[in-house]
């Protein structure tokens, strides 16, 4: 009995001491990486080639990339899910990401995350963008950047027109509404301005607010997680009913153009270089230099104000980023995660590769003029666009505005150099100001009822804000229409999914 | 006419003699047959899926019309099939119509030149993606001073308030279907325009000879070597009527949905909004169902049509 | 108004000149105010396409004009390749696709034909009842056509729709021609070439037009088939410049909104050179002419 009882302990200690060289063990380095990626990644006409060379040269790893078109991404995901042709890391929005997780299409990088260099780099700054990615306390993707989300531009001329400053509440802001749409801002005499337009009284996508965060402020009209972990609608919470007062008192003024509810987004960026209205809610960091260069295009002044959230809205809604995520038929995850995922934020050469490019392709430290502007020996800059002349590039995947990590202490970081500064500050704005919005998970009866819930939620609110309809008749609408019991039946079944 | 080639009875001689003096037939047939086979009817397996779960993860789980029952449990499933017939038929008459009446009085134009500048310019439409072509109207349609058609309107004294056109529903069906007008008018009389030059320049002018005025003549010749083609368009495209999309999912918007929501957009939304990955099961059953519907539609006319003109189209 | 018979080989009516007057007033200037409700949307995107600045509303002319939006869509390097794709694969799959439409339809106007009412409705069929997208890609894959330019000519190239139609101008054909082809010693494949292609110049070329139509605006078959951006068509490269919003905007080239224009326009141009061409062949009597000729 003693002799197997030893013999026993023996093999314990053997199969342990087994376990812990082999974890202790390299982690075996993949030969091949087949990747599938979007657009966010240069194409095959900007470089693409090079792209992978130098990634190659960095890693002795063989890359291979499938980039679909833009429009046809997920079609062509599930193509070659369906044939069984899984490549071994997918970038994923955050449906997909939910869903995909909970099928079992996901490896679990939870751990291989927590023993990540990248974590332990003192660089990274993205735990609660992180936190967010996390469905029941695992991780199954892994995104460079954050979400990103709209701050409000105001045009600086206009306020000076108007002889007014930034509003920093509500009331002072339908002020300003009110005085674009009345005062004459763009000085031709004519009548024809507004205060504020955006394509459609509320977002086709989460966080569904965006676009008039002014009005809407706390309420939300999408399901939302209360303190205490229990689900509600927020389209039928009382702070709707306030929303909505807003939004059909400023429509019936003409401070909101009359046409948003058939607004496209390029119609309203139309119109905003056009001097059509003022106050414009729209994406943070580049598209700050964006508008600025249309307008100014267009003879106009472009210097634009990003409003800080004013005191009602406290802060803007950030995206759940898409998100890289390594498939559970890849032979070799850990070695995939550990030379694909793990070095895209190395502070060094491959986060270098990951958000400027290769240099001499897409940046360049050479002495040389680049459209009319002259740069010195050793002065970092982008290069021209090879598919768009006339243009040059700003960035590769990772935008240096929202890249969850710096470089590492010594080596150059050119983010000083590349971004705008007006970019830049909308982006800084929007960093500190913002909130991240959270998945909501998928249940039998959100898939059955969802649509139609919305549907009817986005006329009543339109038909609110248009004046054709008071706030009580539109209750009594969802309450008929059956909007109430679907949006009970959801909440139930979300809360039976908490518990 | 030249209808005078339509089964001919020769049907006395014995199967083995046609089939012998139609054997080069077949053989020219052959790869019309591959082409069908292979991008046809071997995709057509996948019907099976419409009676499955599949996420295209996971092997299909066989279902019953389970699919089915819930495409048609759907809250607004029936007022999206109604909208997309109303809209889809109503449009199909007007298009074609609106070609046929261009084509007949193109054809009566003299000056050749007129002639086909008028055509070059009404086809060009139809190049314009729907994406633009929404834009464009959006903006010629809408209530502010952009809104060129308000703007006319009330200029001409006609209305006193201007109209949101794509924003009302007592409207939208309306302009939807001046939009389709607009865009397809042009497009589609080009098969009419072939089929008139392939009528015999002779029977008009015996026409002539015998005293036939213009109208006459286009009621009682033209038309009458045009019905072919007319029928076999509107039944080819009756196949087609539950997959409008595009041009109804770019013209909509919330407040107009009740009118303007077609079953293919419904099912857009109802996936979009699902909070999670599409199940193919589900889309394949809605696109057979679409596909029954449509068979129904080509089955009806296509009997019609052999009652009152003796003909069906294939 | 005078007759404008600028054509003299077309035939003329005998009419007496009072009636024809008011109706070629009429009729013209019916067509005057149609073609004006044409082009009014259409003038919008030609303008803008032409105008530095970027506006909202309806503009007779430019505000600023230049030629900025078609120099950036013209010297865009990467349109190059696709151009040539899509002039391959439009010409390769309008000749398939005509192939195959005439073939089938010269077998279905046998209407003594053994087999022939199988043959339609095995036709049919395909129009009504489809399997899907990725049961198709599946056999696609199978094919070995996936990322291959055969992907995006042979699935098209079989369009029942155009079959049927084809089908119905070759019943337009006076059945004593094919009796005296048959008496001649014509095999069907004579009689096919020799009778019934040249007897069908209007409808070879409508029905060409509209194969070559869907060919070079073809988008779908190659978002869902093609993955490498080497085969990509001209229509592919537009639709990403019109679509590339999120694109930083030009530094002192021309603004986004230009260039979509213009590149809305570049799209159309192709159809606008080509239509006045296949014009003559919608000329009345064009049929009947090749056949005394």
């Amino acid at each position: 009995m003693k002799k197997l009882l030893s013999l026993m302990l023996v093999l314990a200690m053997t199969f342990t001491m087994v376990t812990v060289v082999a974890s202790a063990e390299e982690v075996a380095k993949p030969e091949k990486i087949t990747i599938l990626a979007d657009t966010t990644i240069f194409s095959a006409n900007n470089g693409r080639d090079e792209m992978e060379a130098r990634w190659e040269e960095l890693t002795g790893i063989e890359l291979e990339i499938i980039q679909p078109d833009h429009d046809a991404y997920y079609d062509v995901m599930q193509q070659h899910i369906a044939s069984g042709e899984w490549p071994d890391v997918m970038i994923l929005s955050s449906t997909y990401y939910s869903s995909y997780a909970a099928e079992g299409v996901l490896w679990d990088m939870t751990e291989a995350w927590e023993n990540s260099e990248t974590k332990a780099s003192g660089r990274f700054s993205g735990d609660v963008v992180f936190d967010g990615l996390k469905i029941d306390g695992s991780l199954y993707g892994f995104s460079a950047t954050r979400g990103n989300g709209c701050v409000t531009y105001v045009k600086q001329a206009w306020l000076d027109a108007v002889d007014m400053t930034a509003p920093t509440n509500f009331e002072e802001y339908v002020a300003m509404l009110d005085a674009f749409t009345k005062n004459d801002p763009d000085g031709d005499g004519v009548a024809d301005t507004f205060g504020v337009s955006a394509a459609g009284f509320i977002g086709a996508e989460a966080p569904f607010v965006n676009y008039l965060p002014e009005f809407y402020q706390d309420a939300y009209p999408f399901f939302v997680a209360q303190e205490d972990g229990t689900w509600v609608d927020g389209f039928t919470q009382p702070n709707m009913e306030a929303a909505l007062a807003r939004l059909s008192d400023a429509y019936a003024a003409g401070y909101i153009d009359p046409t948003t509810l058939t607004n496209g987004t390029g119609d309203c960026r139309n119109k905003f270089y056009d001097d059509g209205f003022g106050a414009f809610t729209y994406w943070a960091g580049t598209w700050a230099t964006n508008l600025k260069t249309n307008l100014e295009a267009n003879e106009l002044p472009g210097d634009l104000v990003a409003l800080a959230p004013i005191a009602e809205v406290g802060a803007y809604y950030d995206r759940v980023p898409p998100v890289w995520a390594i498939t559970s038929q890849c032979e070799n995850p850990e070695g995939v995660f550990k030379y694909f995922i793990d070095t895209m934020l190395d502070g060094n050469e491959m986060q270098m590769l990951w958000t400027y490019g290769v240099e001499d392709v897409h940046y360049s430290f050479k002495a040389e003029t680049i459209l009319e502007k002259e740069y010195a020996e050793g002065q970092f800059h982008m290069l021209e666009n090879l598919e768009k002349e006339g243009t040059a590039y700003t960035k590769h995947h990772i935008d240096p505005m929202l890249s969850l990590a710096t470089f590492a202490e010594g080596v150059y970081d050119p983010k000083a150099d590349s971004v705008k500064p007006e970019a830049a500050a909308a982006a800084q704005l929007f960093n500190e100001s913002s909130k991240l919005a959270t998945i909501v998970p998928t249940t039998e009866d959100m898939t059955m009822y969802n649509g139609d819930l919305t549907t009817l939620k986005n006329e009543l609110v339109a038909k609110v804000t248009m004046g054709e309809m008071t706030y009580a008749d539109a209750m009594a609408k969802f309450e008929a229409d059956g909007g109430k019991a679907w949006s009970d039946a959801i909440v139930a079944s979300l809360n039976a999914l908490a518990e | 006419m030249n209808n005078n080639n339509v089964a001919q009875p020769l049907r006395k001689a014995p199967l083995k003699v046609r089939f012998e003096k139609y054997k080069w037939f077949y053989i020219m047939f052959l790869p019309v047959m591959a082409f069908l086979i292979i991008f046809h009817y071997l995709p057509m397996f996948g019907i099976r899926f419409a009676f499955t779960k599949y996420n295209l993860i996971k092997a299909p789980v066989f279902v019953g019309f389970d699919q089915f029952r819930r495409l048609f449990s759907m809250p607004n499933f029936w007022s999206a099939f109604y909208n997309t017939l109303e809209l889809s038929i109503v449009k199909l008459l007007l298009n074609t119509g609106m070609a046929i009446i261009a084509s007949l009085f193109l054809n009566e134009m003299i000056s050749e030149r007129t002639k086909k500048l008028t055509q070059t310019i009404i086809y060009l439409p139809h190049f314009m993606s729907w994406v633009v072509t929404a834009s464009v109207f959006q903006m010629l349609f809408s209530p502010t001073s952009a809104g060129l058609v308000n703007q006319m309107l009330l200029k001409m004294g006609v209305i006193d308030k201007s109209i949101y056109f794509l924003g009302d529903s007592a409207w939208w069906r309306t302009t939807y279907y001046i939009i389709n007008v607009w865009r397809e008018t042009g497009w589609g009389t080009i098969i009419f325009m072939a089929t008139l030059a392939g009528i015999d320049p002779g029977i008009y002018e015996a026409g002539s000879i015998d005293g036939a005025t213009r109208m006459q003549k286009m009621w009682y010749i033209t038309i009458p070597s045009i019905a072919n083609t007319i029928l076999t368009v509107l039944i080819l495209n009756l196949a087609k009527v539950m997959n409008l999309f595009e041009s109804a999912f770019v013209l909509q918007n919330d407040a107009v949905m009740g009118t303007s929501q077609v079953l293919q957009t419904y099912v857009y939304y109802q996936t979009f909004n699902s909070g999670g990955i599409p199940d193919y099961g589900y889309t394949t059953a809605i696109g057979l169902f679409r596909s029954i519907v449509g068979m129904f539609l080509v089955l009806a006319c296509n009997f019609a049509s052999k009652k009152v003109r003796g003909r069906s189209i294939v | 108004m005078t007759v404008q018979n600028t054509t003299p080989h077309t035939p003329v009516l005998n009419k007496p000149k009072s009636t024809f007057k008011l109706f070629n007033l009429v009729n013209g200037l019916v067509f005057f105010v149609f073609c004006l409700f044409i082009i009014i949307p259409l003038w919008k995107v030609l303008v803008d396409s032409f105008d530095l600045s970027t506006g909202y509303g309806m503009k007779l002319w430019p505000k600023r004009f230049g030629l900025a939006g078609y120099t950036s869509v013209f010297t865009n390097k990467s349109l190059y390749t696709p151009l040539i794709n899509s002039v391959i694969t439009t010409v390769a799959g309008t000749f398939m696709g005509l192939l195959l439409s005439t073939l089938g339809a010269y077998v279905l106007i046998q209407f003594d034909m053994p087999g022939r009412n199988f043959f339609a409705n095995f036709l049919l069929f395909t129009m009504i009842f489809e399997g899907g997208m990725i049961p198709t890609y599946l056999v696609m894959k199978d094919m070995h056509l996936v990322n291959t330019l055969w992907a995006v000519i042979l699935l098209p190239a079989i369009n029942v729709y155009n079959l049927v139609l084809m089908r119905n101008f070759f019943e337009g054909i006076p059945q004593s021609l094919f009796e005296s082809a048959e008496l001649d010693g014509c095999t069907p494949m004579q009689t096919f070439y020799k009778i019934v292609l040249p007897l069908s110049k209007a409808a070879l070329a409508s029905i060409g037009l509209m194969f070559a139509v869907a060919y070079w605006n073809d988008y779908t078959n190659y978002k869902l088939y093609i993955t490498k951006e080497t085969m990509y068509n001209f229509q592919m490269k537009l639709r990403s410049i019109m679509m590339g919003s999120d694109l930083p905007a030009a530094n002192g080239g021309a603004a986004e909104n230009t260039v979509q224009n213009a590149a809305v326009i570049v799209a159309i141009l192709p159809f606008m050179v080509l239509y006045p061409f296949l014009q003559k062949y919608f000329v009345k009597g064009v049929n009947i002419g090749a056949v005394k000729g």
